[in-house]
């Protein structure tokens, strides 16, 4: 569909006016040296005075082909340590929900502050990974040391 | 008397010389096209080509009256063709092409151009958007039409004059998140799609012969994300695996009993455990199967009870009764995969998978305690199916045919100027509810906010060398040139979503446009104004040997429109399912869209600014 491609451009141009500090957000290159606009990498920079400071945490975002009808698909790598995220790494956040709270006039730019917000503030009714999930119900030391040990890995270098 | 004496009596003279000179396309031999070839033919035109992809099957031949059964695994246009000729009475030359309609390589924009007039026959939303958009980029008319069920329509379009197909949003197809269908069900359709979909998917389907395969990484992400994130949960994943092998390692008691255990009471058990989802919610209650047994054991031996069971479809089956059902069903489903078959796709007309989902499916809702469905009513869900009517084919194409007449009340040799005859056409609509049998509606003008018509269109024409030699700052400053984009600031999208040019973005500026993968004849490339002052143009790449001097088209940009989007779910919780739009016909998995969306969708405007 055309409107996909004309949104994606805009939300491309509308992230380089003007997009929220520390984060980043293009579009990945392709083999043949276009850049595939229905396919982005992100980082979201872990909250300043949370558990998840110090560190910018990649995700992948995939927009279909009847975007904005319907959400993109927003990953953290498969694995990612957090109460509302999938084992694949899919977030479980309900504006990236087409039942629940997408909007086609949803922005990139609320996206990603979405997915910050949710970090140090999980959603306990949306459980979508095991560990994460008990261990922030039940052992709160755990999941603290859990957290902090993801952020080291994906600390900010230097 | 003439064979002719009657149209031309109906026609009047001048529109009858002017069918019989004219060249048109219609695309699709299914159902509607069968139908609608007879009527073209007796209307006389001169010329008919034929667009289909598909060859017949056994079960098209109860309403594709021009199929035989001597026919069955040949292509439908060639078919079609041949069947009309004895009653080809006014020599209607017939072209019938095999193939599809979507192939720019087989139908390039030169070959649609030399149509006068296009009717749709087709069953596909894909395909009718594409030769909407071919329509408007060479500015033909179309006649579009549709069925479902008894309900049908026809839609004249006069491109950029009235409404075009997209002009009034569809309703898609209905997606679940995998919360509401893993965890948290509370409609019938949520376990009618766990049972499809998830449950009797990964047990019985072609998806994990081999586990490795499925923790492989790069397989998990090809892979849909519901499966994707349902394979991912290590846990349920390997207990699976075990149930799967036990299909081939148990006898049907044992595969059965595991089944239920694991499916009905171990995993609700473990959603239990996570408290907070049911803080809302009502809880589900595991099945315990100890209580069943006795019952379930002595009815599987009685046959007259099982008839009984198995023989009322419509009838809403107790728990006892769908684990009789699911018993069985599993018992057929397992003997199947240790014999020849390496694996089973559901299929609504397979009663053994038929009735594993339909079990499978009630079980879940009488845990969470939501609605439990009949067989039949299931079927139709699980399915979506609204059955093909062979009288509703046949009243469409009849108005398709005769209301297709109305464009050659005047001459377009000259003019592509459609406000006259727009205004004197309209859709019509047939459904079986009293006093509306038949409505009609005028044409409108196209909606400002369609996302396809509200933007220009037209064709790029270059030739192979001027492909293999120019650059793409040449295309970029001809564009600017010709469309005195501000701030030159324009972006240019090849095919589906690659940017090959922005401000941001200049690598490929001295790259041959040959040497930019996918600039080839029949792609599109969109044009767009980064400044948001200009209306986007899509144009249509057209390699041809030679051309004017022209390169594009040469027209005004207007100022950039707004364009709608819609949500594309209701305001809260799903709509029933039988209001879904995609269809699948009874006799074959032939779809049938309806063009006419049924539910009332709420519209979100959203400002692309
Ligand atoms: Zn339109």
């Amino acid at each position: 569909m055309s409107l996909c491609k004309t949104r994606l451009q805009e939300e491309r141009k509308q992230w380089r006016k003007d997009h929220p500090f520390g984060f980043y957000a293009k579009p990945t290159k392709a083999t043949d040296g276009s850049l595939d606009l229905t396919q982005w990498t992100a980082g979201i920079p872990g909250k300043q005075g949370t558990l998840w400071q110090e560190a910018v945490y990649p995700i992948t975002i995939i927009f279909p082909e009847d975007y904005p009808s319907k959400p993109p698909k927003v990953r953290f790598p498969a694995g990612f340590y957090h109460p509302n995220v999938y084992p694949s790494g899919t977030i479980c956040l309900s504006i990236l929900n087409e039942e629940q709270d997408w909007r086609p006039a949803i922005t990139l730019k609320q996206i990603v502050l979405g997915i910050q917000e949710l970090l140090d503030t999980p959603n306990p009714d949306s459980p979508a990974q095991e560990p994460a999930w008990k261990a922030f119900s039940k052992d709160k030391q755990m999941y603290e040391k859990k957290v902090k040990e993801q952020a080291k890995k994906y600390a900010i270098a230097g | 008397m003439a064979k002719d004496t009657y149209l031309k009596k109906i026609l009047g003279n001048d529109r009858y010389s002017r069918v019989r000179q004219t060249k048109i396309l219609m695309v699709g031999a299914g159902g509607i096209g069968c139908e609608l070839l007879k009527d073209l033919v007796l209307t006389g035109y001169g010329e008919i080509h034929i667009v289909d992809l598909d060859t017949i099957t056994l079960s098209n031949l109860n309403r594709q009256f021009l199929f035989r059964h001597h026919d069955i695994d040949k292509s439908k246009s060639l078919t079609v063709a041949k069947a009309v000729d004895s009653f080809n009475y006014f020599d209607t030359k017939l072209v019938p092409h095999h193939g599809n309609i979507m192939d720019a390589k087989q139908f390039p924009i030169t070959w649609w151009s030399q149509f006068s007039y296009i009717f749709n026959a087709l069953d596909n939303l894909e395909a009718r958007r594409y030769v909407n958009r071919m329509c408007l980029y060479l500015k033909t008319p179309l006649m579009e039409s549709g069925t479902t069920g008894f309900d049908g329509q026809i839609q004249p379009i006069y491109p950029y004059y009235s409404e075009c197909f997209d002009c009034q949003s569809k309703v898609t197809p209905k997606t679940f998140p995998v919360c509401t269908i893993r965890s948290t069900p509370s409609q019938p359709v949520h376990c009618i799609t766990w049972a499809k979909e998830f449950l009797f998917h990964q047990l019985f389907d072609e998806v994990d012969s081999s586990a490795g395969g499925l923790n492989d990484a790069a397989k998990i992400k090809s892979e849909t994300d519901d499966k994707d994130e349902i394979e991912n949960m290590t846990k349920e994943f390997n207990e699976l695996v075990d149930l799967r092998k036990l299909i081939f390692n148990s006898d049907a008691r044992t595969f059965f009993t595991e089944l239920v255990n694991k499916i009905f009471k171990v995993d609700v058990e473990r959603l239990l455990l996570i408290e907070t989802l049911w803080k809302s919610r009502q809880k589900p209650v595991p099945l315990i199967i100890t209580q069943y047994e006795q019952d379930l054991i002595r009815i599987l031996d009685d046959q007259t009870e099982l008839q009984k069971i198995f023989g009322d479809e419509t009838k809403v089956w107790s728990t006892l009764e769908n684990l009789v059902i699911l018993f069985k069903a599993s018992e057929s489903l397992q003997r199947r995969l240790q014999g020849e078959e390496s694996f089973l796709s559901f299929d609504k007309d397979d009663e053994d998978t038929l009735n594993f989902v339909t079990a499978s499916a009630n079980l879940r809702s009488i845990i969470f305690n939501i609605e439990v469905k009949s067989k039949f009513d299931i079927k139709q869900i699980a399915g979506n199916i609204i059955p093909a009517i062979a009288t509703t084919n046949a009243i469409i194409s009849g108005f398709s045919s005769l209301s297709g007449t109305n464009y050659f009340k005047y001459d377009f040799e000259e003019t592509q100027d459609f406000s006259r005859i727009y205004q004197e056409s309209s859709s019509i609509f047939i459904s079986i509810k009293p006093n509306k049998y038949i409505t009609s509606a005028s044409l409108v003008g196209p909606n400002e906010r369609c996302p396809t018509s509200s933007i220009a269109r037209g064709l790029l024409k270059l030739t192979p060398v001027e492909v293999k030699e120019l650059s793409l700052k040449w295309l970029v400053d001809k564009l600017i040139e010709q469309y005195d984009y501000a701030d030159e600031a324009v972006a240019l999208i090849l095919g589906k979503s690659r940017l090959i040019y922005d401000v941001d973005f200049d690598d490929n500026l001295e790259k041959r446009l040959g040497d930019l993968s996918g600039f080839t004849d029949g792609e599109l490339l969109m044009v767009q104004d980064d400044d948001g002052e200009l209306e986007s143009i899509e144009l249509y790449i057209s390699i041809v040997e030679d051309h004017e001097s022209d390169y594009l088209p040469q027209i005004k940009l207007g100022p950039k429109k707004a364009i709608t989007e819609e949500s594309s779910n209701g305001s809260s919780g799903a709509p029933d399912v039988a209001t879904d739009t995609i269809v699948i016909d009874e006799e074959d998995e032939d779809l049938v869209e309806v063009t006419e969306p049924v539910v009332k969708k709420r519209k979100i405007e959203v400002e692309v600014l």
